[in-house]
């Protein structure tokens, strides 16, 4: 019978089926846990059964990333083929005319600069295109110290100012800047520009929040940029703007953990000319509780009854300011950059500011030309005044140029002037470079060196980053010309201004 | 600092939000430097640990006096347990400086392996809590108070190891992070 048949095969295979089961190690053990577990409560035996078999399930999957989803599997000759086709775009972008243009006339100084410089075609023109403000370029006391201290301590430092870099001087001139400014305490920097790009993200790190005006700087830029903060920025110089940014993020920032919050400005600004609003950043940042990180880099050496710089002008006092950061490449015409504030926060940033732990530290002889220029600075405040004097005439001779507006403080050297708009806008609109450049060569020509302002447009992503300069051309005032030669250069420059735009007008 | 800036958009009234790619920003300051915080776990060493502590933790609920062996086993669970889920599911970010903060939204167990799943190392992390559980069970005499107890403890860390929970946030009393 077929019934039968398949019982007793049935009946067979199951005793030999255990049978063998019996013969596998550890076997009986897996029966007596088995039988043992289940007790008479099944619902539980089988919460247990499925979470092993979820966890022989998992140990089974095959791996796979949750990153690249959908990558193309290319063979060897489809990539071949891929990589034929492509064409890589270029690092920079090709030249454009008016930048060519630009490349063929740039002038080159042959000798030392100052405030008379010698061209390689071998003219003598006045320079008003250097940050010489005090014309300690040319300054012979400060040159045979520079000298006398090459001899004795060479070149560079030779190393990073942790490992063997600090030398006695840096010292002194970290002690002197910080006497100068009345800051309890100072930190310098080997370079002007990457001071206030590594100042930034030492301290302000991803998810923290920096307030930054609108028309800072490039290295300021790039120091946000590093930081990986969130951003927010305000109108330039518009304290109103500020507050309401101010405002919006205590706001949003109302049920969200504590982060460091940050207002980043500078005291002279180097995109526009004009001058910080300082008190009334003080009392804002007082009352929202934020930081402020100041860059002196144009204002320091220069503003100030004895050049103290933006704290001195306005009356503030400068331990008001947290982190104030400034040039020693300017108007103080040596090299590096520094960092005044509380101990804290100085010591902070020589452990963790990159470009101090990581850059070889300032050579000597410019750690003592600065520490010489400040006390030069101290003991002749009359240079100020002397300087003041030539920026105003100069500005007189401009202020009766019809074309032309300066964007820069009264007191900033470095005067910056953009083109007046009205009734020329078709004119000058997307040209003004041209007629810019136009200017500065028409000076040139009539041996006043000046130059226009350039700029580098940061983009992140897609979106620009910061925001966009009125084109400008600008002057450096230096002290190193008499009254009578920066009159002349002023109304050399209002001339030139007058034919471009005359050109224009035909 | 607007929401689709950062790319972490979320409704106000959802108590389930997944965390959205990062952006490429992101990603180049976590590839900048290798993550020490999650890559430890497939070193020498790291796995034997699991099961030392386990012993380890055994051993010292045994020595304290007045604890029974279903007491003993069922501490020993919890304990492991509990410093799993708060070392690999609650604690985001890595300690150290090494990234510029850009894993800060992540947990250890979604920076294991740069977030793959099923790699030799999370089968390994998975299996452990699933084996100490049984076995608990097993000592604890399969009293059903401490079944419970057991098993809501397992299924506290082995929800979260899934794959389909991972990136996942669930925010009962939270307002979640921008």
């Amino acid at each position: 019978m077929d019934l039968h048949d398949a019982y007793v095969l049935l009946n067979w295979s199951a005793g030999e089926l255990s049978t063998r089961f019996q013969r596998v190690p550890g076997s009986q053990i897996l029966l007596r846990y088995i039988k043992s577990s289940y007790q008479n409560d099944p619902v539980r035996s089988v919460v247990e059964l499925c979470l092993f078999l979820f966890a022989v399930r998992y140990l089974l999957a095959p791996r796979y990333s949750t990153t690249q989803k959908g990558a193309v599997e290319l063979t060897e000759d489809e990539i071949d083929e891929l990589v034929e086709d492509w064409t890589p775009e270029p690092l920079v972008p090709g030249l454009t005319e008016v930048e060519q243009a630009e490349n063929e006339k740039r002038p080159v100084i042959v000798g030392p600069t100052g405030p008379k410089v010698k061209l390689s075609n071998g003219r003598t023109v006045n320079n008003f295109a250097s940050y010489n403000f005090f014309n300690f370029v040319s300054n012979e006391l400060l040159k045979d110290r520079a000298v006398q201290v090459l001899r004795n301590y060479g070149v560079g430092a030779c190393g990073p100012p942790n490992f063997y870099g600090t030398q006695d001087v840096h010292m002194d001139t970290e002690r002197d800047i910080a006497k100068f400014l009345g800051m309890p305490a100072c930190i310098i920097y080997a370079q002007a520009f990457s001071t206030i790009s590594s100042v930034i993200p030492a301290f302000s790190k991803r998810g923290d929040i920096i307030v930054a005006d609108k028309a800072v700087n490039f290295a300021i830029q790039k120091g946000l940029q590093i930081s990986r903060s969130t951003i927010r920025w305000y109108e330039h110089n518009d304290m109103e703007d500020l507050g309401r940014v101010l405002e919006q993020v205590k706001r949003d920032m109302a049920r969200k953990p504590l982060t460091r919050r940050f207002i980043v400005t500078e005291g002279l600004f180097e995109n526009t000319g004009d001058i910080v609003d300082l008190p009334a950043i003080i009392e804002l940042k007082q009352r929202y509780k934020y930081r402020l990180i100041l860059d002196e880099s144009y204002s320091f050496g220069v503003l100030g009854r004895t050049g103290r710089g933006v704290t001195e002008h306005q009356n503030v006092d400068p331990q008001s300011v947290e982190m104030l950061v400034g040039s020693l490449a300017h108007g103080i015409c040596s090299g590096g950059g520094f960092c005044a504030g509380s101990p804290e926060v100085v010591d902070h940033q020589r452990i963790s500011s990159s470009a101090y732990v990581f850059s070889a530290a300032l050579p000597a002889m410019l750690a003592v030309t600065t520490s010489e220029t400040l006390k030069l600075l101290e003991g002749n405040p009359q240079v100020l005044t002397a300087l003041r004097e030539n920026i105003k005439a100069f500005r007189n001779q401009m202020d009766r140029c019809e074309y032309v507006e300066c964007t820069s403080s009264l007191d900033n050297p470095v005067c910056m002037f953009i083109l007046k708009r009205d009734g020329l806008e078709g004119r000058i609109f997307g040209n003004e470079e041209k007629i810019l450049m136009d200017i500065v060569d028409e000076a040139l020509a009539n041996s006043v060196m000046i130059s226009r302002v350039k700029h580098i447009y940061e983009t992140q992503g897609t979106k620009p980053f910061g925001w966009r300069c009125v084109p400008s051309f600008k002057a450096c005032i230096t002290i190193g010309h008499t009254k009578k030669e920066v009159e002349k250069a002023g109304s050399v420059v209002r001339q030139a201004v007058g034919k471009v735009m005359a050109r224009l007008k035909k | 600092m607007s929401d689709a800036a950062h790319g972490r958009r979320r409704r106000s009234s959802s108590l389930i939000y997944t965390e959205p790619p990062e952006t490429i920003e992101q990603q180049s300051d976590q590839a900048a430097l290798p993550n020490l915080n999650a890559s430890w776990v497939n070193s020498k060493g790291a796995w034997t640990i699991h099961v030392v502590l386990i012993i380890a933790l055994k051993i010292f609920y045994d020595t304290m006096p007045g604890v029974s062996q279903e007491t003993s086993w069922t501490l020993t669970n919890i304990s492991y347990m509990a410093g799993s889920y708060l070392m690999f599911h609650w604690v985001q970010g890595i300690p150290f400086e090494f990234n510029a903060g850009a894993y800060d939204n992540l947990n250890m167990w979604e920076q294991i392996d740069n977030g793959d799943q099923y790699t030799p190392t999370k089968k390994f992390l998975l299996t452990v809590p699933i084996v100490l559980f049984l076995m608990s069970t097993h000592y604890t005499h399969y009293d059903l108070t401490y079944f419970i107890i057991n098993c809501l403890a397992v299924l506290a860390v082995v929800i979260p190891k899934l794959p389909s929970s991972h990136r996942m946030r669930v925010g009962l009393f939270t307002v979640p992070e921008e």
